[in-house]
């Protein structure tokens, strides 16, 4: 044998020993395990992108799941749905937490007879419902279902399942519920309901206390609705309210209100406004019936001066089309039910109902009860009558005010069976506990308003033996031989489908993972006899200050998001308090107590106290004390027992300096921008920068140079973009001790900058990718350098760490990982493949999404053309619920960012330094 | 005769601090000792934790570790200042501190050079700085002060050790001949075979008049360059073009005090009255005067700029710095600096050496804070006012800080054991 034949032999023989080892069958399977394979070939590498529909809140927004490998990496906006058509909300970024929390339900539980909770399978749990169910039937005991606001089949199901096993349905539960809102539209129009509000319609909005960019119905679909009206020339938009709101921030014009005047406005506003027209007038014993409202009481009551409030009557008389919105805090006070009921009549005097306050289009809040129900529940507890108790998907032991005292008496229910997804301390208070799939997991579809079907299709296999809640309701029917024996649920939302669609509606549902049905106008009668009754006392005495009003949360909605931390990292949008617990309060009344930031003080009312850091809130009226609701879920708030609501308002309360102060984390060094024009004022913008001498040759750029531009018209500061970086980059959750220190991780950041009068300019800061990025030359290892098109990359592993960089950055963008951040398992199952995990002592920042850039061309070169515009969303950009980012090349004259690079309205921040950012920021007006 | 019994007695005088040591210099090496091993250990947690456990964050990403670092090469610096410089300018009074100084620039130079290896993030490739031959064909990036510093100090370090054996070589060849046993032969080794002969000579003080005229333009090239790691980059009291001078003039000041902290307790415990006069003390006095008024002046230029300038950023950068977070810290680097080395005008004080050593290390702990203000302001309050932040040092940082003058002095003390710390041979000259 020659040596050269040796040789050959030698490598093919230890090839083929070493091949087999290549492959392991077993963990190969588990890699794609397709519930449902797909119709095209599915590749290793390849994402797919599914429908579904977000569950994080009510409002039931599309989303587009991106899986890759049999996991969910992303969550985005579904384009062209009708709730959010494509932005989506920082809770909604959040949700995949959700699905991967450490927390998780894994297979269902039972509590034995010491308390301890031991697994049981799903046949013997099923059982035990059922035969607890029987036994209180005996004993003549009712068996109750409660669940969160369920619509479409799980809705029908629910009833079918209760009617059946001769379950009670109790309304369903929601802290945020509307009910003065339904009950008011029940009164006046029998339509007991919340309209969809058509804000792109008109061109005066007045919103009057409805925090619609946070939590009010359906906050995304509102902010996409507005940022399209914010284009229109005329439109005006006007927003009262007593504390401090995002929505506030963001409106044309923010009026403060004395606490509770809401009604006195609206009722100078209702007399006003009728005299003013012949035509359509209410009739004269109702209007006899409101108080009287002379232009200097409605000034003293409000707090408003009497210009304005002339002005705004006059405004809302001149528009075309007005549009009025209540809600929120205006309708959770003593006098809530009032103002629905004003605000009805003033929407139905200035004809607005049937057409921009659409009942036909309702947002499908007819299930849901108010507080009255729960405590309803809690007297029926009392007196010992529940037998089992079947709690779906709702957390009403954290959420029911305090008062209620829901958890004591809760265990008195014979058997406390809980449909829950995490295991936390509401949880253990079951008996049996019933883990419930994710929607991501789970088949099934939602009707967030009328004539608007959402699907929700698994993206991945459910990641333990958990089932969705029409699963196991379908189960014990079948249990029980109320229903066809082995037709899965799947099979019997098929069936739903197919009778209520036809065979196109079907297929554009399963495509489209959405579908819009033409409905049907509701004929709404004005019914104004049945409202003067309800009116006589609108006039109340004026409550006493300082005021504490417990506002809805962007972050945690009413605190059922706040077991996901990536809305703890993210901050507040008004005080950038990032982790723990505060009061605002305004710098006027702090200055009285001469309390600064981070000073604890203890708010009393009655025997109830609460200890709380401070934090200023600039624009806060004086009188007033804010905390967020879900924060202070102890605080003692009376129900109104007229409407079922949450009064979120405490009068009179004390406080007291306790000296000292406590870490909280405020991410935000400054709340004012110190002149500096990040965000230009009029004395800004008749500046122009200095000509700037180049000693370095300019970077040459090919085909692509991009670039970004973000319109701070549309910026509402709501922090979407902020959540979507975290989750697209893998930006680690570091928790509070790092928020404390400065050593937050994100990429992406929303300064808030309030001027001398407390108004809000929200600007994002992201890295600018400079053409001359000052980080860029003092690397001394070029881990930061300029690439071809324009990106300021940095490459992980070539940084050292010197960190020279940051301290050059003007922006201050660059973040650098002081530890090996860990990720509690199984949350390393949501990280995006397609880029790196930082490494400990490396710098990182916002990449331009590179990733997605790298894949547009890809896909460009498999078809042999250059990228498109718009063909590259940013994760920011994609989820913006109102579409400020706009993403693109600018060497290309024709795209988008072109355009708004070239506006007369486009600056760069700091251009005077010379970096020449990559990112155009539009200025308002 | 005479002169042979001076020599003699120099030797035996200077040499009586090579002698067995005592208690408390034992006890004073073990302090320094475990204050270095104590860093070393808190050198090996932050290594295995990560940076979080030093007190750096956001926005402030250079802290205590920088500060040091400044602070070391500045003390470094006057070594050179009083061997190379008043060497050139036959300036007497150098042959009482030249040794010592000349040992302090190698040991402070060997501490400065750990900090920028303690502060990397990812030390452990650390070697990426360095321009080397390697297959990813990358060199540093030489528009980078950080690579710069690397030359600059490595440059700097070599010169300065050569300068410093070249200097001792006499001297150790006086050792050599007054031992015995292993000591001899190791002095023996390190003498490298001078025998004193007249070619010898003749070829060393070529040798040692050369290095010096080499020795001297680093004076101003090594601060210079670290000056640049700040002046280069856009930060407000960072980007200025009087830095350079600044930092030579700081770098003078804070040495001078460090060979006056230095050469007091020597010239006591070692009994070198007879050599040291207080006339060479005032001498350095002066030194340390000037450099103050130079540095003073520098203080004023900086808030002149910001004032004159009409730069908002720089403007609330340098009130940020008299009033805000380290004010206090501000106003005590003031005191130490500007005031306190006022008084060495009068000639009494200038020539008490116990008043002396107390301005000394009230001006090393100015020079320190000085370091510490223009590092960690310039951070905390820059261009974006949402990206403003207050840094406080770990204890992780002071450990390692107080670790660094430990190894400092521990570093001269076994250099007071192992070479004698005048030079016995220009002395001589002298006699």
């Amino acid at each position: 044998m020659e040596r050269r034949e040796f040789l050959q032999l030698l490598g093919i023989f230890s090839g083929a020993a070493i091949l087999p080892g290549c492959g392991d069958d077993r963990s190969a399977s588990k890699l794609v395990s397709y519930l449902v394979p797909p119709d095209e070939g599915v590749l290793p590498g390849e994402a797919r992108y599914l429908p579904s529909t977000c569950c994080e809140c009510p409002a039931g927004c599309g989303l587009t799941v991106r899986v890759r490998e049999d996991r969910a990496v992303k969550l985005e906006g579904r384009p062209g749905h009708p709730v959010n058509d494509g932005g989506l909300c920082m809770r909604g970024q959040a949700a995949l937490w959700r699905l991967y929390h450490p927390e998780r339900l894994r297979h269902p539980l039972r509590r034995d007879a010491d308390g301890q909770f031991q697994p049981v399978s799903w046949d013997e749990a099923l059982t035990l419902v059922v035969e607890g169910l029987r036994q209180a039937r005996q004993q003549g005991r009712a068996n109750l279902l409660l669940s969160g606001r369920t619509t479409g089949t799980l809705a029908e199901l629910q009833q079918h399942f209760c009617q059946q096993l001769e379950v009670e349905q109790l309304p369903q539960f929601e802290p945020f519920s509307h009910a003065a809102l339904r009950q008011a539209y029940g009164i006046l129009f029998a339509q007991p309901e919340v309209p969809h509000y058509r804000i792109d319609q008109s061109d005066l909005l007045l919103s009057l206390g409805a925090d619609l960019f946070e939590t009010f119905v359906s906050p995304v679909n509102y902010a996409r609705q507005l940022s399209r009206a914010i284009k229109q020339d005329d439109f005006q938009w006007i927003h009262a309210e007593p504390h401090y709101s995002l929505t506030g921030a963001n409106a044309g014009e923010r009026l403060i209100l004395l606490p509770g005047s809401e009604a006195a406005l609206l009722c100078f506003l209702l007399v006003r406004l009728d005299a003013a027209d012949e035509r359509n007038r209410l009739p004269m014993q109702l209007m006899a019936a409101l108080p009287a409202s002379s232009l200097e009481e409605t000034a003293r009551l409000t707090g408003l001066p009497k210009r304005r409030l002339e002005q705004l009557a006059k405004q809302l008389r001149l528009a075309e089309r007005p549009l009025l919105i209540v809600g929120g805090i205006a309708t959770s006070q003593p006098q809530g039910l009032q103002v629905a009921l004003l605000a009805g009549l003033l929407q139905q005097r200035l004809g607005m109902v049937g057409n921009r306050v659409d009942f036909s289009q309702a947002e499908a809040y007819a299930s849901v009860g108010s507080l009255h129900d729960l405590e309803r529940l809690t007297e029926r507890l009392e007196q010992d009558q529940v037998g089992v108790l079947l709690v779906s998907a709702t957390d009403p032991l954290v959420q029911a005010p305090a008062a209620l005292d829901l958890k004591q008496k809760f265990q008195r229910a014979g058997l406390r069976v809980g449909l829950c997804d995490l295991f936390n301390e509401s949880a253990q208070q079951f008996d049996l506990l019933l883990p419930l799939s994710h929607p991501l997991e789970s088949w099934g579809d939602a009707v967030p308003r009328r004539g608007v079907f959402s699907l929700l299709k698994p993206a991945i296999a459910p990641l333990y033996d958990s089932r969705s809640a029409g699963e196991i309701l379908l189960e014990i029917l079948q249990r029980v031989g109320q229903q066809v024996q082995n037709q899965s649920y799947q099979e019997y939302l098929f069936n739903t489908w197919q009778q209520r669609f036809d065979q196109q509606q079907l297929q554009q549902f399963s495509e489209q993972g959405f579908l819009s049905l033409p409905v049907s106008a509701v004929p709404h009668q004005f019914r104004p006899e049945a409202v003067s009754s309800q009116l006589a006392t609108t006039q109340a005495a004026t409550a006493t200050a300082p005021h504490l009003i417990l506002t809805p949360s962007i972050r945690s909605f009413d605190g059922r998001s706040s077991c996901l931390p990536l809305l703890s990292e993210l901050p507040d949008p008004l005080s950038t308090v990032s982790y723990g617990r505060w009061l605002s309060m305004a710098p006027t009344a702090a200055r009285k107590l001469q309390l600064r930031d981070r000073d604890l003080v203890r708010i009393s009312s009655g025997d109830w106290s609460a200890e709380l850091p401070v934090r200023l809130q600039p624009g806060l009226a004086a009188t007033v004390l804010m905390v967020q609701g879900d924060l202070l879920s102890e605080a003692p708030l009376p129900t109104d027992a007229r409407s079922g609501e949450l009064i979120r308002r405490l009068d009179g309360v004390r406080l007291t300096k306790l000296g000292g102060a406590v870490a909280l984390a405020i991410l935000s060094g400054s709340s004012s921008q110190q002149g500096r024009g990040l965000i230009p004022d009029p004395v800004h913008t008749q500046e122009q920068p200095l000509e700037q001498t180049r000693f370095y040759r300019a970077h040459p750029h090919k085909d692509y140079r991009w670039a970004m531009a973000i319109d701070l018209e549309l910026c509402i500061g709501c922090g979407a973009c902020a959540a979507a970086c975290y989750v697209e980059n893998n930006v680690p959750v570091v928790g509070q001790q790092d928020h404390l220190q400065g050593r937050e991780m994100s990429w992406l950041r929303l300064a808030p900058f309030y001027d001398d009068a407390g108004r809000a300019s929200f600007i994002p800061m992201l890295c600018q990718h400079c053409h001359n990025a000052p980080c860029e030359p003092v690397c001394p290892v070029y881990a930061a350098y300029h690439n071809a098109e324009g990106l300021n990359v940095q490459v992980y592993q070539r940084c050292v760490g010197t960190r020279y960089c940051s301290n050059n950055c003007p922006y201050k963008v660059r973040r650098f990982n002081w530890w090996q951040h860990q990720r509690q398992a199984p949350l390393e199952q949501m990280l995006n493949p397609d880029l790196s995990v930082r490494d400990r002592g490396v710098m990182e920042k916002c990449t331009f999404c590179v990733q997605r850039i790298r894949q547009a061309r890809d896909r460009a070169q498999d078809e042999q053309r250059p990228i498109r515009d718009g063909e590259v969303l940013t994760a920011c950009g994609q989820s913006c619920p109102t579409g400020a980012i706009v993403f693109g090349n600018l060497l290309d004259e024709s795209s988008a960012v072109y355009r708004l690079a070239h506006s007369h309205r486009a600056y760069r921040v700091f251009a005077d330094l010379g970096t020449e950012p990559s990112i155009y920021y539009l200025r308002k007006g | 005769m005479d002169q042979l019994a001076a020599r003699e007695k120099l030797e035996q005088d200077v040499l009586k601090g090579l002698r067995r040591p005592g208690k408390w210099y034992l006890l004073g090496l073990a302090f320094c000792t475990l204050l270095f091993v104590n860093a070393l250990v808190l050198w090996g947690y932050q290594a295995s934790q990560g940076l979080g456990v030093a007190g750096i964050m956001h926005p402030v990403g250079w802290g205590v570790y920088i500060a040091n670092f400044v602070f070391w090469v500045g003390i470094a610096h006057s070594g050179t200042l009083i061997s190379a410089v008043l060497y050139l300018f036959r300036a007497r009074f150098r042959t009482s501190f030249n040794r010592t100084a000349e040992a302090m620039t190698i040991f402070a130079l060997m501490v400065a050079g750990m900090f920028p290896l303690i502060h990397l993030g990812r030390v452990e490739i650390f070697y990426y700085l360095l321009p080397y031959p390697n297959q990813r064909n990358l060199w540093p990036n030489f528009r980078s002060p950080l690579v710069w510093d690397v030359f600059a100090i490595t440059t700097y370090l070599i010169v300065s050790l050569v300068f410093f054996y070249v200097g001792t070589l006499p001297d150790l060849a006086i050792v050599r001949r007054r031992m015995t046993g292993v000591r001899a032969r190791i002095y023996s080794f390190f003498s490298l075979g001078w025998t004193g002969s007249l070619g010898q000579w003749k070829q060393y003080s070529r040798l040692y008049l050369l290095l010096a005229a080499f020795a001297t333009p680093l004076v101003a090239s090594v601060h210079s360059i670290v000056s640049w790691d700040f002046a280069v980059s856009i930060l407000p009291g960072w980007h200025t073009t009087i830095f350079a001078p600044y930092f030579v003039a700081g770098a003078i000041f804070s040495g001078t005090a460090m060979v006056i902290i230095l050469m007091v307790p020597l010239r006591r415990t070692l009994q070198l009255q007879p050599y040291i006069s207080i006339d060479h003390f005032e001498a350095i006095a002066k030194i340390l005067l000037f450099t103050s008024l130079i540095i003073s002046y520098a203080y004023l230029v900086e808030y002149g700029l910001a004032f004159y300038g009409h730069n908002q950023v720089e403007m609330e950068l340098f009130r940020y710095r008299a009033l805000g977070h380290y004010s206090v810290l501000f106003w005590l680097m003031i005191i130490c600096n500007s005031l306190v080395p006022l008084t060495l005008f009068i000639k009494r004080l200038r020539r008490n050496l116990a008043y002396l050593f107390v301005v000394a290390l009230l001006v090393n702990l100015g020079m320190w804070i000085e370091r510490f203000i223009l590092i960690v302001t310039s951070l905390a309050r820059d261009f974006d006012p949402y990206a403003w932040g207050t840094y406080t040092p770990s204890w992780v940082e002071i450990g390692i800080t107080f670790g660094s003058f430990g190894l400092f002095f521990m570093l001269i003390l076994l250099f007071v054991k192992t070479v004698p710390v005048l030079s016995m041979s220009e002395l001589k000259e002298r006699l």
